[in-house]
């Protein structure tokens, strides 16, 4: 009996939701047929490798936002761990030997081991300090790999060995990559959503709205804080990893560059940072505005500025994102169905006492009315 | 190492941290007065060295000469700034959303500078470039004594106005409760405006300093605010003589320490001394606790 009435339940809530829920699906399905196709559809190798870099900009900007979607903590830095894991991958190959996926892995538990600490340092100050402490560590990162020449090549870079042999052609090896980027990818968005819905999620989302709150109510915030800061820098060094062995060259000055971390900070904020699909909403306009700009004008410095007035126009009149902003307007234009409507005490008084009398000559109604909603 | 040599070191080390503390105190004013940390504050100076050296490559007058508009110019940017863009953004995320406002700011001052001059290495000729003097076995440039007087005199005229002034009562009114100081009348949104210009003209005059000894070029902002960071942090974010002393001393630090580590590594101090901080005393040295929240 309780089964069954478990099951209707279950049956009525989602028959209930089905537009929502179906739309959702169909958007997903659509957007993992789009990846998986696309390597057929792109015309060129050229336009294929722009697709590798906008498949690595999600997988950065992904990572990025389990720490700034979740805690709100905002960080400019996080190129520090990118670079970091691309170091690590391209150092271990070279000077052990070890398989290449396998280096990028063991790379990506050597900056979450090293991520501990810094966690640890920069998470105990809030907001601004949290931020300098961020763009400090890839400051210090550039000059130690600029400096350390003997053991990360220094200012000359690193040349990195390829992964596949040497019958693998370019236009190959790129569309290799696209996917390996996309499995990372989903692995990465699962890993938001499971957090994203799990008690743990809403403790960090508590820190979000209000630290001290949070911690008053019982949330532990700072463990909280640190796991989740030592899940994205695990995610960042994989992806950074991962270009690395793409990209084939290392140099400390791109890989350690704040202009890496703040795309990643303005593709998030720019597809929305609370939800899972923002920053590869985000990553696929931003990185396809930049390979854009950089065709058009070339290597010139407008491209900063672009950045910086695209960067504004987020910050001061697009915070929450366009995601957000889309779904508050097909709330607008949708037929209202929401509980909270606007109306005046009158008329809320002139319906209590008209569903009052409503539900006194018709009490069956009434009840059924409740289960199913 | 010798006497000479030491000697030498400690007193460079004083003359660049008279310019480290000019500029900290610029950027905790707007710290103070909006709790805004304004990472285009080092843009800014590299703005006002850029304006130095285009004045005297068109006039061929001395750079100093143009602090006369670069001043004014950079209170007035600053009071816009403030006015138009900061105050704009909503309070619950203030702080966040300011460091990545101005970090735009900055990148469109660093794209426009590479834009219109280039990325090339620019420096000023000056017929003073090479004097120098001694002082028991020192050898002190004149551009740097220059450059480190404008800067004392700038942080003592700051003092002057901060301690002696209405404008600076209202000021520091408005750093220490911005309610209370609303309540005995202030109109702190007018004065935080003035508070921003202020750290802006320090900016403006740390730049011109900047601009007589040393190579500019865009992208030279970013070693900049990076140690300009570490002080404030180290000195507690929000106290201007926390900022004065931590930037004296880390500025001899790394002075000292570039004997025996070179220049490059000498930098890392600054970071070192950042994490240490945050270690021990996460709110700094001068700081109160507030200082921690931000």
């Amino acid at each position: 009996m309780r089964n069954d009435s478990s099951r209707t339940v279950v049956a009525s809530s989602a028959a209930g939701w089905p537009r929502a829920r179906v739309a959702k699906l169909t958007g997903l399905l659509a957007l993992v047929v789009f990846v998986v196709a696309f390597p057929r559809m792109a015309a060129d190798p050229f336009i294929l490798s722009v697709g590798v870099i906008i498949m690595s900009y999600a997988v950065l900007a992904t990572s990025w936002n389990f720490v700034g979607g979740f805690t709100g903590y905002i960080s400019l830095g996080h190129a520090s761990y990118s670079g970091l894991g691309g170091y690590a991958t391209v150092l271990l190959i070279l000077h052990t030997g070890v398989n290449p996926w396998l280096a990028m892995f063991l790379g990506g538990v050597i900056v979450a081991l090293l991520a501990i600490p810094i966690g640890i340092a920069s998470l105990r100050v809030r907001g601004a300090s949290f931020v300098i402490v961020s763009i400090a560590l890839v400051l210090i990162l550039l000059l130690v790999f600029q400096s350390w020449g003997s053991f990360t090549g220094g200012s000359n870079g690193l040349r990195v060995p390829r992964p596949f042999g040497d019958e693998v052609l370019r236009p190959e090896q790129h569309e290799r990559f696209f996917y390996l980027h996309a499995v990372l990818l989903a692995i990465a968005v699962l890993c938001w959503w499971l957090i994203d819905r799990s008690r743990f999620g809403t403790g960090l989302k508590a820190i979000r709205e209000d630290e001290d709150k949070a911690q008053s109510l019982g949330v532990p915030t700072f463990a909280y804080k640190l796991v989740v800061f030592v899940i994205s820098a695990f995610f960042t060094a994989l992806g950074g990893g991962m270009y690395a062995l793409w990209f084939g060259f290392l140099d400390p000055i791109f890989q350690f560059s704040i202009l890496t971390g703040s795309y990643m900070v303005l593709m998030s904020l720019l597809g929305g940072i609370r939800n899972v699909f923002g920053p590869i909403l985000g990553a696929v306009i931003v990185g396809y505005a930049m390979e854009f700009f950089k065709a058009q004008y070339g290597d010139t410095q407008i491209h900063l500025v672009a950045l910086g007035v695209l960067l504004g126009i987020v910050v001061l009149f697009m915070p929450d994102g366009i995601l957000p902003a889309l779904r508050g307007l097909v709330i607008r234009f949708r037929p209202q169905a929401t509980s909270i409507r606007e109306v005046t005490q009158e008329e809320l008084t002139r319906d209590a006492t008209g569903s009052r009398e409503e539900s006194a000559t018709d009490r069956g109604t009434g009840t059924k009315e409740e289960v199913s909603g | 190492m010798t006497g000479s040599l030491l000697l030498q070191s400690l007193v460079l080390g004083v003359l660049l941290g008279g310019l480290y503390a000019l500029l900290a105190a610029g950027l905790t004013l707007y710290f103070g007065v909006m709790r805004v940390v304004m990472i285009a504050h080092s843009a800014f100076l590299i703005l006002a060295a850029y304006l130095a050296w285009y004045f005297s490559q068109q006039t061929g007058l001395d750079p100093l000469l143009s602090l006369v508009f670069t001043v004014p110019l950079f209170f007035g940017v600053g009071v816009v700034m403030q006015r138009l863009l900061i105050s704009r953004l909503r309070p619950a995320t203030l702080t966040m959303m300011s460091v990545l406002l101005t970090f735009s700011v900055a990148l469109v001052i660093e794209g426009t500078l590479g834009f219109l001059f280039g990325g090339t290495h620019r420096r000023i000729q000056l017929p003073y470039a090479g004097t120098s003097f001694e002082i028991f076995g020192a050898n002190i440039a004149l551009v740097k004594l220059i450059a480190f007087g404008l800067a004392a005199i700038a942080l003592a005229g700051l003092y002057v106005l901060l301690k002696f002034t209405p404008l600076g009562q209202a000021l520091r009114a408005t750093i220490q409760h911005p309610e209370a100081a609303q309540l005995v009348g202030i109109n702190t949104d007018r004065v935080a405006g003035y508070g921003f210009g202020l750290g802006l003209a320090t900016a403006a005059i740390g730049g011109t300093a900047l601009a007589l000894d040393s190579t500019i070029y865009p992208s030279l902002h970013w070693h900049w605010i990076g140690p300009l960071m570490a002080i404030i942090v180290v000195g507690g974010l929000g106290s201007i003589p926390g900022a004065a002393i931590a930037a004296m001393a880390l500025g001899l630090g790394q002075s000292l320490l570039q004997i025996p580590l070179g220049t490059t590594w000498a930098q890392t101090f600054f970071y070192l001394a950042l994490f240490a901080t945050l270690m021990l005393h996460p709110q700094g040295f001068f700081g109160d606790r507030l200082a921690q929240r931000f």
